[in-house]
C-alpha cells in the first residue's frame, strides 16, 4: 500500500493546495524566494536594457537595430574613446576613485584601530559620530563642504583637490565600519600574544594586526573605489566645471540634452569597473580568510558571512 | 632549557590590586612562588585568577601593589619587555603564519641569527612532539596539537616563568587527562616556574606543587594539593574543592585532643581544624570519611539518619543521608556495600573525630 493512496487527495481544494505549497514548512520558503526573485528581476532588467543599447548599431536608445561596438570605440566622433568629454570624464572618475582609495583607506584603517582599542571617556560618542557621514544626506555634505572651501579653507579651490577631499570625507566611514567589524571579530588576543612574545606595539601592528586585517583593508578599498565612481552629488558640488566633471555628471548632463548610446556605453564601463572591484574584494577576502574558515571561524564580509 | 635554572623565575606579589570601572577584580593579594614551582591559581570564574595572570604577563596595569620577578619590580614594565611568556586559553596562534613561523616569532623579535632560530625552533617542536609539522598552518592542526604549538612558542624563548591560562579548557576530557600528565612532565623537564590558572580542581590537584585557592579577588588558602584538600582553611575552600558536608555547629569546649561541638541535639567530638574556636562555627567532613553503620550502632560520633537517595558514580556510590539533626550529608560507599543501604533504610552515620574539621567563622 503506497503512502499516496492513504492521503485523502480528493478532499483538498485547489486553493488549499496552493496555500499548502506556499506554506509547506518542510520545503523552501517559497513565498520569500518569490519575493526575492521578483526584486532581482525588477532591479536588473533596466540595467540590462541600458547595457544592451550601448551596443546598438544606430543612434537610437529605444529601438534595437543590431549589435555594434561603435559607441565604445568605432564612431570617430561620438564614441567613448573619441569623444573628449566622455574620455575626460572617465579619467576624472578613475582619478578621484584612485586618490580616494589611496587617502581614505589608510586613514580609515588607523581610525578603526584607534576607535576599536580606545576605551574610556569620549570613545562612545566618537564611535557613534563615525556613522554620521553614512546617514547624513549627501546633498547636505556637498553644500557644507562647498561652504567650507569657499569661506573657511579658501586656499582649497573647487576642482579635483576639493572633490578628492569630499570623497575622502564620506569614504572614511565605510573603511572604519568594515575594518572595525573585523577588529572586533579577531579580538585582542593576537596583539597580546605578539606583545607577550616580545613585539613592541609597532611591530605587533605591522607583523600581526595588519596581516590579519588585510581582507578587511582590501574589501574596504574596493568599496571606497566603487562608491567614489558612483558618486554624483559631492562630485557635482565641488566640481569646477569642464575638466573636473565626472562620468555621472556627464551622463546626467547628456540625458538632459540629446543622449546617444555612448552615454549607455560609458555607464556600462563604469558599472563593470564597480562590479570588478567588488568581485576582486570578495575574492581577496575569501582567499585571505580561507585558513580561518577551515578552522570554522565565521568571517564577515561587510556584514555577510562568507 | 634544563634544570640548571632551578632558582630562576621567582614571583612575588605584594598587595596586588586591580580595579576595573565598577569591580575590584584583584583585591590586594600576596603570593610568593619560588623558582621552578608548578603553582596553580584555582577558583571559580570571576575570582580574579585570570586578572592576576594578566597582571603578571603585563596585559593589565595594577591599580596598586608590586609584582617582583626574581626580585625586580616589573609591575610597570610593558609586556614585550618581561621575561615571562603566556599560553593562552584559546592558544592565539597567528593564523597567517605556519607552525615554524609561529614558534620562531619571539626569536625573530629578539633578532637571533637564522641558524640559531632554526635550531631552537626544532628543539622546541621536538620537546612537544611536533617535529615534522613545521609547514602546517594552525588551522590544519587538532586542538591538542595547537595547544602544543602554543607551548613550544612560549617555551622556545626560555622564559623565567610560563603563564598558562586554562590551556586545557578547550579540549575534551580524555585528551585533557593525557595532557595534564604531559604538562607536568614537561615542567619537570624544563624546570621553570609554571603559573597555571584553572577553575578545574582536579587539574590543579593533579599537577600542582602548590595551589592558591581564590575567591572574589582574595586568596583563600595557599598550600600543597594535600593541604588544601584535606585541611581546608575556610568554608569556601572546603566547599569549592571536592564534595564537602558543611554543617553549622556550636563549639562548647575542649574535649581530649579536640573540642566538643553541638550539632542540633547531638554532641560530637572534632579533632581537626580550629578546635580552639568557641561559639558558632562550621564543621566539614568529606563524603569518603563518612562511615555508614547499621542503625543504633554504639560509640562516639554516631548520628542516626535515613538513606534518602543513592546515586551511581561509576567507581562508587554516593548516598545522600538525611540526619536526625535535620542536616543532609553525603557518603561515598564502595560498590556492593551500597545494596545494604536502599532508599529509606535507617542507618547510623559515623563521623570519625579525626575527619571532622572545625572552621571558624
Amino acid at each position: 500500500m503506497s503512502v499516496a493512496a492513504e492521503r485523502p487527495a480528493a478532499s483538498i481544494s485547489t486553493g488549499e493546495r496552493v496555500r499548502g505549497w506556499l506554506r509547506n514548512p518542510w520545503g523552501r520558503p517559497r513565498f520569500l524566494v518569490l519575493v526575492t526573485w521578483t526584486y532581482v528581476v525588477w532591479s536588473i532588467v533596466p540595467v540590462l536594457i541600458a547595457v544592451q543599447f550601448s551596443f546598438n548599431a544606430t543612434r537610437s536608445r529605444t529601438v534595437w537595430q543590431g549589435f555594434s561596438g561603435r559607441w565604445y570605440w568605432g564612431d570617430p566622433v561620438d564614441s567613448v574613446w573619441h569623444d573628449p568629454t566622455l574620455r575626460h570624464a572617465a579619467l576624472q572618475s578613475l582619478k578621484l576613485g584612485g586618490a580616494d582609495v589611496l587617502v581614505a583607506t589608510p586613514i580609515g584603517v588607523l581610525l578603526a584601530i584607534g576607535l576599536a582599542r580606545w576605551r574610556g571617556w569620549g570613545s562612545r560618542p566618537a564611535n557613534f559620530l563615525m556613522l554620521f557621514p553614512l546617514v547624513t544626506p549627501e546633498i547636505v555634505m556637498g553644500v557644507s563642504l562647498l561652504l567650507v572651501f569657499t569661506h573657511v579653507f579658501t586656499f582649497i579651490h573647487t576642482g579635483t583637490i576639493a572633490q578628492i577631499l569630499g570623497h575622502v570625507t564620506f569614504s572614511i566611514s565605510y573603511v572604519v565600519v568594515i575594518v572595525r567589524g573585523r577588529l572586533f571579530s579577531i579580538g585582542r588576543q593576537y596583539e597580546e600574544a605578539a606583545a607577550d612574545l616580545g613585539a613592541s606595539p609597532t611591530v605587533a601592528l605591522t607583523r600581526v594586526l595588519l596581516p590579519l586585517l588585510t581582507p578587511a583593508i582590501v574589501a574596504s578599498a574596493a568599496v571606497v573605489f566603487a562608491i567614489s565612481l558612483d558618486d554624483f552629488v559631492i562630485s557635482q558640488w565641488l566640481s569646477s566645471g569642464g575638466g573636473t566633471d565626472t562620468v555621472p555628471i556627464v551622463i546626467y548632463g547628456a540625458t538632459r540634452a540629446a543622449p546617444l548610446p555612448s552615454t549607455n556605453a560609458i555607464a556600462t564601463i563604469m558599472m563593470v569597473l564597480t562590479l570588478l572591484s567588488l568581485a576582486l574584494a570578495f575574492l581577496a577576502w575569501r582567499a585571505f580568510t580561507r585558513e580561518e574558515r577551515r578552522a570554522s571561524v565565521a568571517t564577515e564580509f561587510g556584514g555577510f558571512t562568507v | 632549557m634544563g634544570t640548571e635554572n632551578g632558582n630562576r623565575g621567582q614571583i612575588e606579589l605584594i598587595e596586588l590590586r586591580k580595579e576595573f570601572a565598577e569591580v575590584v577584580a584583584v583585591d590586594g593579594i600576596d603570593l610568593d612562588v619560588p623558582g621552578g614551582e608548578f603553582f596553580s591559581l584555582l577558583g571559580p570564574s570571576g575570582c580574579g585568577k585570570t586578572t592576576t595572570l594578566r597582571l603578571i604577563a603585563g596585559f593589565e596595569q595594577p591599580t596598586s601593589g608590586r609584582i617582583l620577578l626574581d626580585g625586580g619590580d616589573v609591575a610597570y614594565t610593558p609586556p614585550h619587555k618581561r621575561n615571562v611568556n603566556t599560553v593562552f586559553q584559546n592558544y592565539a596562534l597567528f593564523p597567517h603564519l605556519n607552525v615554524f613561523d609561529n614558534v620562531a616569532f619571539g626569536l625573530r623579535r629578539a633578532k637571533r641569527p637564522k641558524a640559531e632560530i632554526a635550531e631552537r625552533v626544532g628543539r622546541a617542536l621536538e620537546l612537544v612532539q611536533l617535529s615534522g609539522y613545521e609547514r602546517r598552518k594552525s588551522s590544519q592542526l587538532s586542538g591538542g596539537q595547537q595547544q602544543r604549538v602554543a607551548l613550544a612558542r612560549a617555551l622556545v624563548l626560555n622564559p623565567a616563568v610560563l603563564l598558562l591560562d586554562e590551556p586545557l579548557g578547550a579540549l575534551d576530557a580524555k585528551l585533557r587527562k593525557a595532557l595534564q600528565i604531559e604538562l607536568k612532565a614537561l615542567q619537570q623537564e624544563v624546570g621553570i616556574t609554571f603559573l597555571y590558572v584553572t577553575h578545574d580542581q582536579e587539574e590543579a590537584l593533579t599537577m600542582s606543587d602548590r595551589i592558591a585557592v581564590m575567591s572574589e579577588g582574595h586568596v583563600e588558602q595557599v598550600g600543597t594539593p594535600e593541604t588544601v584538600y584535606e585541611e581546608p582553611a575556610t568554608v569556601f575552600v572546603a566547599d569549592f574543592l571536592g564534595t564537602s558536608n558543611l554543617m553549622d555547629v556550636t563549639v562548647d569546649g575542649a574535649d581530649g585532643d579536640g573540642c566538643r561541638v553541638r550539632l542540633g541535639d547531638v554532641v560530637l567530638r572534632a579533632a581537626s581544624g580550629a578546635t580552639d574556636a568557641r561559639g558558632e562555627a562550621k564543621i566539614v567532613i568529606r563524603p569518603e570519611h563518612v562511615e555508614l553503620e547499621s542503625y543504633g550502632a554504639p560509640g562516639e560520633n554516631r548520628v542516626p539518619g535515613m538513606v534518602e537517595r543513592t546515586v551511581y558514580l561509576g567507581s562508587a556510590d554516593q548516598l545522600v543521608v538525611h540526619l536526625a539533626t535535620g542536616d543532609t550529608i553525603q557518603a561515598l560507599v564502595r560498590h556492593g556495600r551500597s545494596t545494604l543501604y536502599e532508599q529509606g533504610t535507617p542507618v547510623a552515620a559515623h563521623l570519625p573525630a579525626d575527619a571532622i574539621r572545625v572552621l571558624a567563622r
